[in-house]
This record gives structure tokens, C-alpha cells and sequence, in this order.
């Protein structure tokens, strides 16, 4: 029997007053591997922000519980201290704080432990490397000058070292090249155990080729449309979402 | 860390105070006090006329508070000069020791001349510094030493009591200070520090600082201030003249945090001659009100300026400080960077002039300040001005002012750090280029103070 | 021939050091007869760029006074200013809720034949007007000139101000934008010239009061002989105008060591959610375009030339009226050509 983590129930979420999310019901177990696909505007980003517990997208009905505890209303440090974790499309830049000092406080404040600086320092030199980004990016400002697909690589060596148990990729290939998107997949395959969960919105399949995923989700119109198993990505890529919406409505 | 480390004090046994108001008998009295040479005298009584003649600007923070009738101008502490740190007066040197002056010392700092009120009370130069013929003494010594015809002929030269009300005021009282002379060629490996702090109530504190660095040579010259806190408006009208030589290289730090009822109103200025550079790092944090504007004129060819600086201002705080160039020399270069931050009805100006003169061929100069606003109770102006009179020069300007955005907020709160703890950590980051440029100990000073301001922060 | 005036103009909203000369300007103008004019109460108290001096003055010697009303939703089209380049008028435009207003004037050296001009617009925009005012002049350099504008910005309302100064012995020119409406927009953009011995001076103040304003206010200039230029340009962020977003510039172009130019770009603000930015860049042409220009035949004036008015262009193209806009190119041409 597996362990449920994530649950979100009847969620109805605004952003800037418009209805984006339209009721959606999710659970995600430990150990799974999920995939959200969906057109342009369906609701995708608005769903991972709402479990993250971005202020700017309104919860107005449902509710999101996460290891059976209603987290609704928590702020978003709050549940990062419960293991959630969420990959942005656009990270923010953040002048004048390097992304080993920055990384270094974000572990020391989650695990509650002192953090030792040289064990620390080889221990994300060691995984930059597997990512194939240049360990001089460590000690560049958070993410300020990085490229696109810098962004997108920073966002996985930050989740591979702060180890969340539920993580939420947001379109985490796009502007990667191929290669890129080969060792961005492989740093996830590496993070992946039998412990933790993932969430992932794509538009690219290569991503999820080295995974085993275990539930794929076609959002539209705030709604999830379909539920099926990774079948579900080949048919959507050889079909497109069209068919799937007429069966929808 | 808390602030009464910031805010302490002892009872004050003065031997000498003056009467509240100015006078010239006030002056005459000071200067025979003093023991000045008879040009001196003349020369207080002079910018004691052209006190009494100068308004106070029109422009700028509020001076209401300041009533100068009501200040005791002059404020001797019960100790004659020491040589040996040993012999100075326990309730002053405890005051230094929570100052950190006896650290930095054992830090191997090369020199230290903290003035405690308006006296010098303790003075000492690492003999390797003096080896390498490095003067660094107090200024009243300096009157009467081998370098009395030098001081002199560039007391109040850089700076004339004309300049304004405060600048004459500063050359009718002016008291203690260093004077620090580094001969050619000389580079002066660590740097030299100097505390200033202000104790009894109402004291006014008018310290000379005069820095020649003769061509070729190298000298970095630190200036921390902190002062306790009193009712009484206090006053500090300090004057900084700094000579910088043909090839030679001046770097001058400051991390200033006065107490929030000081009357901040400090006159700095440096002269630079050919490619000679001159690089300024200035940090204010404190004082009640600050007039502070730091001035470089690039008189020589291919002489350059940098201006790094930081202010943040919290309740109860106006601070109007910047930076001022005159490009003279062919091919001369400046760069202005500033940041300020403003918090809890916090008021902070950048203002600041660049002039580049007629016979300034090939001058270039940028401008970049960037403001924040932590609240809207506070309060940021930008006046920055720009005066160009020929043709082959390049003047840039750029200026930002802004808040810290929700998105980067909740980036940061979405790795796990509290509202507080991301705001200050965008906060440091935001002062980081000032602090990369401060030496260890004082860039962690400074952060403490970031984070002292940004109450609540706890990373 | 009137007594001589010396009024206080152009005031800097925050004063700084004195020595600079940039806190105001003195204008010197002569009063004709004093003809009180019949100003509309509603337009009292606009603030101006140019000031409340300068303001008075001319209300108070205004050979024209012109009313242009624009009713709920009416479009008015272009309306050209008949009286472009007479000595004293005064515009007065109520532009109401939704209504299109363009407003031009644009005075040569022939239509001025006296030895001073002043223009003043007021303009009330209401809610959702849009209203273009464009003041051009190509004076002779023995005329004193003077163009003011004020104008207060209602929810959603858009207005924009178009100066161009290009000639005249001496130029004063003041804009000023109160944002008060939501999302109220003020977008103004200056060309001038400075030749001969040519006198400059400006004043652009935008108050945001509104929510969610935004201004945007342009310089280029190009400075020949010994032109003397002041710039001042204030952005204000008052209490309360939160989400409001500011942007201002100045590009200046030095040909002479004998110009000076001076500018002082503000940003004031006292609320914490708003956006603002300015930049300025004074300076020589860049060498590397004079060189690629004249690789490619042209003469040195001719690259000048063209340097200058590929930045001037774009605001010149904004003028509705092709004799206008032939008129200004022709001017520039021949002021460049003769230095």
C-alpha cells in the first residue's frame, strides 16, 4: 500500500481575480513520478505556484494537504520546510548573494543544522559537475547573468542539494539544448528514490525518457481532462491535446 | 548581537568647557588653550568672521535642530597626551575596548589615533610604518613637528572656510585629527585607522584629517565613527583634506554610525595629480542628520576617481550624502556608485555634481545609483547634476529606484527562508558591491549593521 | 516697447547647491500692454513646467486667449494654431471623458515678427481622453521664446507633450503632468538645438498621485557653437501612488568646446511600490559611426548631419503637418550647414 503525500482537493484558485483553476483533484504518493501536460494557459504553472504557496494566485475553494496536514494557508517558507520544492520557469535574480552562500543558509535553515563550509563547498562542487555547469557559477550572484538554460540548471543543482520530498518541475527543458536536457534528466533520475515524489510540467518528452513515470495529467481550463499512465505521453505527442478536449466536453 | 553595544557611555570628567555660545573670545581662548602657532590664531578668528557673515543653506535636510548658541563647542577629557596604551585612563579605555581598539591593534593595524571628545588621548604608529618614513600623528602635533611649514601651506586649502557656514565654523574650532604623510614611492602595505568618537553631552566635534600621499606611494586610511547617544543635538563638522600625488594611489574608507541625534555635517575633499587615483568607500548608517559629500577634483592628467558608497536611512534619519567630481586633466575618469536604502521613515538624497571643465579633453565620467524602499512611510530622492563645458568628453548617468519585488520574495521564501530573512538577505546582497570593497573586519561590521537595521532577521 | 521683466522660471521642485544655477532660471521678457485675460476657472491652479511666475505673467498679457472644449466622447481631430508665433497667447483645452484632442502649433521665423513668443497650453484630459499637444518653433535668433504646459491627467486618460525647440536668441520650455486619475499616462518628448550663442533651458516635472500612472519623458538635443543648455527633468512619486512606473532620459550631443550643457535629472518618491528610472548620456558623437557614415562618401558635416537627425526624426515625424515637418528639417539643415 503506498504512503500518500500530496492531496489537493476541489481547487479553485484566482490570479489578478480571474478563475484559472477550476476544481482540481490530485494525489500524488510517495515514490511517484507524476507528469501535467496541457495547452498554452490551461493552469499548469497556476497549480505548482498554489502548492508552493505563491501570495500573487488566491486559493478561493478546496485544499491542498501535504503528509495528511492542510497546508492551504501556509506561507511559502513553510512549506519548504515540509519538502516541497518548486523549479521556476524564471528563476529571479538576486544581486550581491552568491549561490553557494545563498544555498548554504537555505540547508542550514531546513535541516536546523550547522552546515560545514568545506564539506558543503565539494558536496555542490560535486553536483554542479554531474550538471555539467563550470563550479565558478557557485560563487557568481544567484542566477544574475545566467543564461537560459544556466536558469534552468542552478534550479536542479538547488533541489539535488536541498533533497525536497515532494518536488515540482515547472517546464524545466525548455530552452535547454539536447544535451543539456540529457544531463538535466539525468540529475532527476538521481534524485529520485523511493522516499520522494516529483511533479512535473513538460512540453518535451526527451526529459522524461530516462524516468518511470507513473501517472500522466492533461490539464485544460482548470480542470484535469485525463488521467492515464505514461502511454498517455506518446499519444499526446503523436495526437496532440485536440482530441482529448472534444472528448473532455 | 543588539544595539547597546552601539550605545554606551561613562560620565565624563572634562577639566576645560567652554562657554555654550561662540565668540571670539570662545575662539582666542581655544587657540591659547591649544598652544597655536600665530597664524593659527588669525586663521580661527578669520573663519570665526566668515561664520558669523555665512547662512546656512537653503537647501537640504532640516538644520532647525541645530542651535550652535546651545553647544559647547569644546569638550577636553581630564587626560594630557599618551604614548603608551597602558597609561591611558581605565574609563576611556574601556570605552575603546567596546570600540574594539585594542583588537584591531593586536590585529598588527598599523597605526591608531582615536580621539576621545576633542582631544587626542591616544596616539601610536607601528614603528615598521615609521621605518618606511610614514608620518602619522595628530594634527596638533603636526602644527609644531618638521612638517609644520607643510601643514601650513595645505591646512584649509582643499577645503577654504569659505566654502560654506560649516567649513567656517570647522576652521574657527577645529580640534584633534591626524595628519598621515606618506613619502614617494612609499607603499604603505596595511592599513591605518583612525576611531572617532564624540562623549560628553552637547559636544561639538570638529577633527582635522589631513593625508598627503606624495608620488608613486600608497595609502589606504580607514575612518570608523560610532558615538553614543544623548537628548542634546550634537554636532560633528569634521574636515578631510586629502593630497593625492603624481602617480600615487589613496584608497579612504568610512563606516559612519553616529548616533541618531548627531547633526552629521563633514567636509571631504581630495586633490588629485597626474594619474593619480583616488578611490573612496563610504558607508553611512548613522547620525540624525547627514550633509555628506565627498569631492574629488582631477586636476593632474590621467588621474581617476571611484566613489563606492552606501546609506541607510531608518526612523528618524535624513541622510543627504553623494559624491562631487571636477574634472580638470586631460583624459581624467570618474565612477559614481551608490546605493541607498530607506526604512521606517527613513529619509535618504543621493545628490551629487560632475563637472567636467573646459580644458578636460578626453574626460569620462558614469553615474550609477540605485534606491530602495523597504516601506512607504519612507523616503528617496535622487538629485543628481551634471555640468559638461567641452565637447570631447563622455558623461553617463544612470539611476534606479524601486522595491524589493514580490516574486523575489517568494523565490527566496520558496527555498525555505522566512519573509524577514529573505528581505535582508536581498537587502545584503543589494550593499554587497560597498562591502566587497571594505576590508574583512569592517565588511562584516557593516553587514551587522544591515542586519541590526533589518530587525528580525535571523540568517 | 514694455518694461523689462526678469521672471524666476523653470524652478527645480528640491533645491540643491546654489553655485550650480540650476535651482531656477531667470527669464527675461517685456511686458506690453496689460490685458487681463479671461481665464476659465477651472484651469486655475495647473501646475506648469514653467512656473507660477511665468504663468501669471502671461495670463495677465495674453494677446490670446483660445478655449478648446471637447465634449463626452467627441473626437476633435488636429486643430492647427492660427496664431502660432504672435507674441503672448494662452490654449486652454478641456478635453472630455473619452475625447481625442491633437493640438499643433508650430511658429517660423517669418510668422514671428517681434522679439519675443510665448505659448502656454493648459490642459484638463478627463477620464479616457487622449490629448496630443505639440509646441515646434524655428525662430529667428533675435526672438526671445517661451512654451509652457501644464496639464492634469484623469483616470486613464493619455496625454502627450511635443516640444521642439530649434531656434530663437534664447528658449525656455516647462512641462508639467499631474497624474491623478488611475492609470493615468503623460508621455513627452523634447528635441532642441543649440546654435550661435543660443540660450536653452527646461523644466519636465510629472506628480503621480494616481495609482498605477506612468510617464515617460524623452530628451535629445544637439549642442553646436557656444549654446549654453539646462535640463531638468522630475519624476515625483507622491504617497500613495503605488504600482505607478516612471521612465526618463536625456541624450545630448556635444559638437563644440564652446557648448556647456547642464542637466539635473530628479527622481523623488516617497512610496515604496513604484518603479522609476532615468538616464543620461552627454558626450561626443560616437567615432565609430562618424567613421562608418563617412566610409560611406558622406562629408563630415553631412555625417554630423545625419547623426542628428536620425535622433530628431522620430519625434519630428509625430508633427501632422508635412509643410511643418519640411520647414524644421530645412531649418536644421541650413544651421548646420553654417557652422
Amino acid at each position: 500500500m503506498s504512503e500518500e503525500l500530496l492531496r489537493v482537493e476541489n481547487l479553485h484558485a484566482d490570479v489578478e481575480e480571474k478563475e484559472i483553476l477550476k476544481g482540481i483533484n490530485l494525489v500524488v504518493n510517495k515514490g511517484e513520478t507524476h507528469v501535467l501536460m496541457g495547452p498554452n494557459g490551461a493552469g499548469k504553472s497556476t497549480l505548482d505556484n498554489c502548492i508552493m504557496g505563491n501570495p500573487e494566485y488566491k486559493v478561493t475553494e478546496g485544499k491542498i494537504l501535504f503528509g495528511g496536514e492542510d497546508i492551504t494557508r501556509l506561507k511559502a517558507d513553510a512549506r519548504a520546510r515540509k519538502g516541497i520544492f518548486m523549479s521556476f520557469q524564471a528563476p529571479q535574480e538576486v544581486p550581491g548573494v552568491t549561490m553557494e552562500d545563498f544555498l548554504r543558509v537555505c540547508k542550514k535553515n531546513l535541516t536546523g543544522e550547522n552546515i560545514r563550509y568545506f564539506a558543503f563547498h565539494k558536496e555542490l562542487a560535486a553536483t554542479m559537475k554531474a550538471l555539467d555547469m563550470d563550479d565558478s557559477y557557485a560563487s557568481r550572484y544567484l542566477n544574475v547573468g545566467f543564461s537560459g538554460g544556466e536558469k534552468k540548471k542552478a534550479e536542479i543543482v538547488q533541489m539535488l542539494t536541498l533533497n525536497p520530498t515532494f518536488a515540482m518541475l515547472d517546464e524545466t527543458d525548455s530552452g535547454l539544448d539536447v544535451d543539456a536536457v540529457r544531463v538535466v534528466s539525468e540529475g532527476i533520475r538521481r534524485f529520485k528514490t523511493d522516499e520522494n515524489s516529483l511533479l512535473i510540467i513538460t512540453h518535451n518528452t526527451k526529459i522524461l525518457e530516462d524516468l518511470k513515470v507513473d501517472f500522466v495529467h492533461v490539464l485544460y481550463d482548470g480542470k484535469i481532462i485525463k488521467t492515464g499512465g505514461p502511454e498517455l505521453v506518446d499519444y499526446i505527442n503523436e495526437n496532440g491535446f485536440a482530441e482529448l478536449i472534444r472528448e473532455g466536453e | 548581537m543588539n544595539s547597546s553595544i552601539y550605545d554606551f557611555r561613562y560620565e565624563t570628567h572634562a577639566s576645560f568647557e567652554t562657554d555654550a555660545g561662540l565668540t571670539p573670545e570662545i575662539v582666542e581662548q581655544i587657540s591659547k588653550e591649544k598652544n597655536d602657532p600665530d597664524w593659527m590664531r588669525e586663521f580661527r578668528l578669520k573663519s570665526l568672521e566668515i561664520y558669523q557673515k555665512t547662512a546656512v543653506p537653503n537647501w537640504g535636510p532640516p538644520l532647525d535642530g541645530l542651535n550652535m548658541d546651545q553647544i559647547i563647542t569644546y569638550v577636553r577629557p581630564d587626560t594630557p597626551m599618551r604614548g603608551k596604551w597602558s597609561e591611558v585612563p581605565d574609563d576611556i579605555k574601556n570605552t575603546f575596548e567596546r570600540l574594539g581598539i585594542p583588537d584591531a591593534e593586536q590585529k598588527s593595524l598599523a597605526g591608531v589615533g582615536a580621539q576621545y571628545d576633542s582631544e587626542v588621548v591616544y596616539h601610536n604608529v607601528k614603528d615598521e610604518v615609521a621605518r618606511q618614513g610614514v608620518v602619522y600623528t595628530d594634527m596638533e602635533s603636526a602644527l609644531r613637528g618638521p612638517y609644520a611649514d607643510l601643514v601650513k601651506e595645505k591646512f584649509m586649502h582643499l577645503v577654504p572656510p569659505t566654502d560654506h557656514k560649516f567649513a567656517a565654523l570647522h576652521g574657527a574650532v577645529w580640534s584633534g585629527g591626524s595628519f598621515v604623510y606618506v613619502p614617494a614611492g612609499v607603499h604603505v602595505d596595511i592599513p591605518l585607522q583612525s576611531y572617532f568618537r564624540l562623549n560628553a553631552a552637547g559636544a561639538g566635534q570638529f577633527e582635522h584629517t589631513l593625508i598627503i600621499v606624495e608620488p608613486g606611494a600608497y595609502l589606504h586610511f580607514i575612518e570608523g565613527c560610532s558615538a553614543p547617544k544623548y537628548n542634546v543635538a550634537n554636532l560633528h563638522a569634521g574636515c578631510v583634506e586629502l593630497y593625492v600625488g603624481k602617480g600615487a594611489r589613496l584608497r579612504y574608507s568610512t563606516i559612519e554610525n553616529w548616533s541618531k541625534n548627531m547633526y552629521n555635517l563633514n567636509t571631504k575633499r581630495a586633490l588629485v595629480e597626474d594619474d593619480g587615483i583616488m578611490e573612496w568607500v563610504s558607508g553611512s548608517f548613522g547620525s540624525h542628520i547627514s550633509y555628506l559629500y565627498p569631492m574629488t577634483i582631477l586636476k593632474g592628467n590621467n588621474s581617476h576617481m571611484d566613489f563606492t558608497g552606501i546609506t541607510f536611512a531608518g526612523k528618524t534619519q535624513a541622510l543627504d550624502t553623494g559624491a562631487k567630481v571636477v574634472h580638470n586633466g586631460r583624459n581624467t575618469s570618474s565612477h559614481i556608485s551608490t546605493k541607498s536604502i530607506s526604512k521606517d521613515g527613513g529619509i535618504c538624497v543621493y545628490r551629487s555634481e560632475v563637472i567636467i571643465g573646459k580644458d578636460a579633453i578626453g574626460a569620462k565620467s558614469s553615474v550609477n545609483c540605485d534606491s530602495l524602499m523597504l516601506d512607504s512611510k519612507s523616503r528617496s530622492d535622487t538629485i543628481p547634476a551634471m555640468d559638461v563645458r567641452n565637447a570631447d568628453s563622455d558623461v553617463g548617468h544612470e539611476a534606479k529606484i524601486g522595491r524589493i519585488s514580490d516574486e523575489a520574495i517568494f523565490y527566496l521564501m520558496s527555498r525555505g527562508l522566512s519573509e524577514e530573512d529573505a528581505r535582508a538577505m536581498i537587502v545584503s546582497g543589494f550593499a554587497e558591491p560597498v562591502a566587497k570593497e571594505l576590508p574583512l573586519e569592517y565588511a562584516v561590521e557593516m553587514n551587522n549593521l544591515i542586519k541590526l537595521e533589518m530587525d528580525g532577521s535571523t540568517f | 516697447m514694455g518694461e523689462q521683466n526678469i521672471l524666476k522660471v523653470n524652478p527645480l521642485p528640491t533645491l540643491t547647491w546654489n553655485h550650480l544655477m540650476l535651482n531656477f532660471a531667470n527669464l527675461p521678457l517685456e511686458s506690453g500692454s496689460q490685458v487681463k485675460a479671461d481665464i476659465p476657472s477651472e484651469f486655475d491652479g495647473i501646475e506648469t513646467g514653467m512656473g507660477e511666475e511665468f504663468v501669471s505673467f502671461v495670463e495677465n498679457h495674453a494677446a490670446a486667449v483660445r478655449v478648446i472644449r471637447a465634449g463626452k466622447g467627441q473626437d476633435l481631430g488636429v486643430i492647427r494654431d492660427e496664431n502660432a508665433g504672435t507674441s503672448s497667447e494662452v490654449i486652454l483645452i478641456d478635453a472630455g471623458e473619452d475625447s481625442q484632442v491633437t493640438f499643433y502649433s508650430h511658429a517660423s521665423e517669418k510668422a514671428c515678427p517681434g522679439t519675443q513668443m510665448t505659448r502656454l497650453v493648459k490642459v484638463i484630459a478627463r477620464a479616457g481622453a487622449r490629448v496630443t499637444v505639440i509646441q515646434s518653433q524655428t525662430l529667428g535668433d533675435d526672438v526671445m521664446a517661451a512654451d509652457d504646459f501644464g496639464a492634469v491627467v484623469g483616470d486613464e486618460a493619455r496625454v502627450h507633450l511635443i516640444q521642439a525647440e530649434l531656434g530663437g536668441k534664447a528658449a525656455f520650455a516647462g512641462g508639467c503632468a499631474a497624474l491623478k486619475g488611475y492609470k493615468a499616462d503623460f508621455t513627452e518628448e523634447t528635441i532642441y538645438f543649440g546654435d550661435g550663442s543660443r540660450r536653452l533651458d527646461f523644466s519636465y516635472v510629472t506628480r503621480h498621485t494616481g495609482k498605477k500612472t506612468t510617464t515617460s519623458i524623452l530628451a535629445s538635443g544637439a549642442l553646436f557653437g557656444s549654446s549654453d543648455k539646462v535640463y531638468r527633468g522630475s519624476m515625483d512619486f507622491i504617497h500613495g501612488c503605488s504600482k505607478s512606473k516612471g521612465r526618463e532620459a536625456e541624450n545630448v550631443l556635444l559638437f563644440s568646446k564652446e557648448a556647456r550643457n547642464r542637466s539635473i535629472p530628479l527622481i523623488l518618491c516617497d512610496e515604496e511600490d513604484v518603479d522609476g528610472q532615468h538616464a543620461a548620456s552627454i558626450g561626443k558623437i560616437n567615432k565609430d559611426l562618424m567613421y562608418y557614415l563617412q566610409s560611406r562618401g558622406l562629408t563630415e558635416s553631412q555625417a554630423r548631419q545625419l547623426a542628428v537627425e536620425s535622433r530628431f526624426n522620430p519625434v519630428i515625424d509625430e508633427i501632422p503637418d508635412e509643410s511643418v515637418r519640411q520647414e524644421i528639417h530645412a531649418s536644421l539643415e541650413r544651421r548646420m550647414n553654417l557652422d
